[in-house]
């Protein structure tokens, strides 16, 4: 398989990167080098990517794993975006990017593995599928997604 | 808006950073800073050296036919090929490239990875130093004093200054390599075992 046909199906997908690293890095600094580590993480599996399971989620399972597995900072600061960085075609309407960058920093705020959690759910993945994502009983899923949802709501209320 | 349009509205952003990285050719030319990729630099340059000394030592053997520095360099020249072979059982034994496991066995495989490579570190280090210490002391001593090694360590105070410098030195070694591995991978073993923990009191 090609570099461009992996390019493609990244790029398509490339959200799911943007999201996650936003949700982990310490900085500025590190978003970067975490966009790489990502991006050649999936590169190299990428060979075994049989195509049993959506581009999307097997990316998803290579980000959240090479980002948790990564050594980085210990500090979260909020980091400015520049607005030169994001696309002109979503600047014009600056107050839901303001929205969805405050639920980044609120989400930012939770422990990492619930971080992991929240994110997935929010995403649109069962709780089945999250749990076979992090290696745990979709049991416990319900219970601790419930508890995420309330620290995020009161963050979001402050 | 809801909690999760606003979410799903960050996949239209974009990032330049990423953007720039998602051309063709570049990806590519990306080097890993996975814990796991350095820890298999680590052992490549640990095997490197193993040999280089491991060639000191023989030269030392030839150049210097004496029992006591027979037996001391000849000791650490079977561990220095010991730790050498360790290193190198280590190095095939180390997979760095994240998987598409779950996230639960693939924080547990890093976490291991890291803990073995400093455990044979140590059990290295407790065996070569001691005897490392004790022939660098005694080839120091000959070459410096122009003295035969048994005319060298036929004075009692000699004798004591090759133990309190036995004792002195292996312990400052072992503690020096024990601050620099937890400099280098303290914070990120405590991240990993958080997390790994905190998953498995999920179930």
């Amino acid at each position: 398989m090609s570099e461009s046909q992996f390019l493609e199906q990244v790029r398509a997908s490339q959200g799911i990167i943007y999201k996650l690293v936003g949700l982990y890095a310490a900085d500025a600094e590190e978003k970067k080098d975490l966009y790489q580590e990502v991006l050649l993480q999936a590169w190299k599996g990428w060979p075994s990517f049989r195509g049993e399971a959506k581009f999307s989620t097997w990316l998803y399972r290579i980000c959240l794993n090479t980002i948790l597995t990564q050594k980085r900072k210990n500090s979260l600061v909020d980091y400015k975006e520049s607005l030169e960085s994001i696309s002109p075609s979503v600047q014009h309407s600056s107050i839901q990017r303001e929205d969805g960058v405050n639920l980044q920093k609120a989400i930012r705020r939770l422990a990492e593995t619930d971080r992991a959690i929240i994110s997935m759910h929010l995403d649109g993945y069962e709780n089945t599928e999250i749990a076979d994502m992090l290696g745990i009983s979709a049991n416990h899923v319900a219970v601790k997604l419930h508890r995420c949802k309330q620290q995020l709501a009161n963050l979001l209320k402050q | 808006m809801s909690i999760e349009q606003n979410w799903k509205q960050l996949d239209e952003q974009g990032d330049d950073d990423l953007s720039k990285l998602l051309q063709p050719g570049k990806v590519e030319k990306l080097h890993s800073s996975n814990p796991l990729y350095k820890i298999k630099n680590y052992l490549i340059i640990s095997m490197i050296w193993a040999v280089l000394i491991a060639g000191i030592y023989v030269y030392v053997l030839i150049r210097f036919p004496y029992w006591p520095v027979l037996l001391c360099i000849g000791t650490v020249l079977l561990f220095t090929l010991w730790a050498g072979y360790t290193s190198w059982k280590q190095y095939i034994s180390i997979n760095p490239s994240v998987t598409g496991h779950s996230l639960l066995m693939e924080m547990e495989k890093h976490y291991a990875g890291i803990q073995n490579w400093m455990k044979v570190q140590m059990k290295a280090a407790i065996f070569v130093y001691p005897v490392a210490a004790a022939g660098g002391f005694m080839i120091g001593g000959m070459v410096g004093s122009g003295k035969s090694i048994a005319e060298f360590l036929s004075k009692p105070a000699v004798v004591i200054s090759l133990i309190v410098t036995v004792a002195i030195l292996v312990p400052l070694c072992i503690w020096l390599a024990k601050w620099m591995f937890k400099k280098s991978f303290g914070k990120h073993l405590v991240s990993l075992k958080q997390n790994i923990d905190a998953l498995k009191e999920m179930g």
